[in-house]
């Protein structure tokens, strides 16, 4: 019984951790990036001062700032809208992406 | 009557960039202390919800004040962000986020 419950253990845990790591798609991100490209740059280094860079930002502000946007908690009419049409797993993606290019540090004290 | 125009223009421009006073770096390094509480250190994590506090090195100075007003002004809610900017005047973001804008090297 005890090795059931463990082998049903590793299973699930398996299956879980898998399909959490399937969710991050750097490369999906990164197609479905073309239309943040329009104000925040190609990679995420906006030239418009408006518009912040997200180049480097940690994955998880970029994760928390999308969902609130999309939810408006956040309110911006341009990213409620943006943010909006995203899925969750549009938006882990796109993070991981963002995440990924050279931008953003932190200041040093 | 062109001179008296000119010169009332030319007040009304000295007028204005004395209310738009230059942002000031190192009066923002000072103004923004509190800040590098939390933007200040590699990976440090805002918590319930636990996310990691954003970079802000390098980001446009125009970006960081539009950001601190929409924490005044309720657009963004975060007990911790409102409680810094609530007190801050335009001259204090403008410096802070000059200050911020900076790039980290």
């Amino acid at each position: 019984m005890k090795q059931l419950i463990n082998s049903v253990l590793a299973v699930s845990i398996f299956i879980v951790s898998a399909n959490v790591l399937a969710a991050t798609d750097i490369a999906k991100g990164q197609e479905k990036s073309a239309a943040c490209a329009a104000c925040h740059g190609v990679n995420g280094n906006s030239s418009n001062p408006m518009f912040p860079i997200i180049a480097g930002q940690h994955a998880d502000y970029i994760i928390h700032a999308l969902r609130a946007y999309k939810t408006a908690k956040r309110k911006n009419p341009m990213m409620q809208a943006t943010a909006g049409a995203l899925s969750d797993e549009d938006i882990i993606n796109l993070a991981a992406y963002f995440s990924a290019q050279a931008g953003l540090k932190t200041l040093k004290r | 009557m062109e001179r008296l125009i000119t010169c009332l223009l030319g007040f009304g421009l000295l007028l204005s960039s004395s209310v738009y006073a230059a942002a000031d770096v190192e009066a923002g390094r000072i103004k923004g202390q509190t800040c590098l509480g939390c933007h200040g250190i590699v990976n440090y994590n805002n918590v319930y919800p636990t996310y990691h506090v954003p970079k802000l090195a390098g980001q446009h100075q125009a970006y960081l004040v539009a950001a601190m007003k929409a924490y005044k002004g309720g657009l963004r809610s975060h007990a911790t962000m409102y409680g810094n900017v609530a007190d801050l005047s335009d001259q204090d973001m403008q410096d802070i986020a000059a200050y911020f804008s900076q790039d980290a090297q």
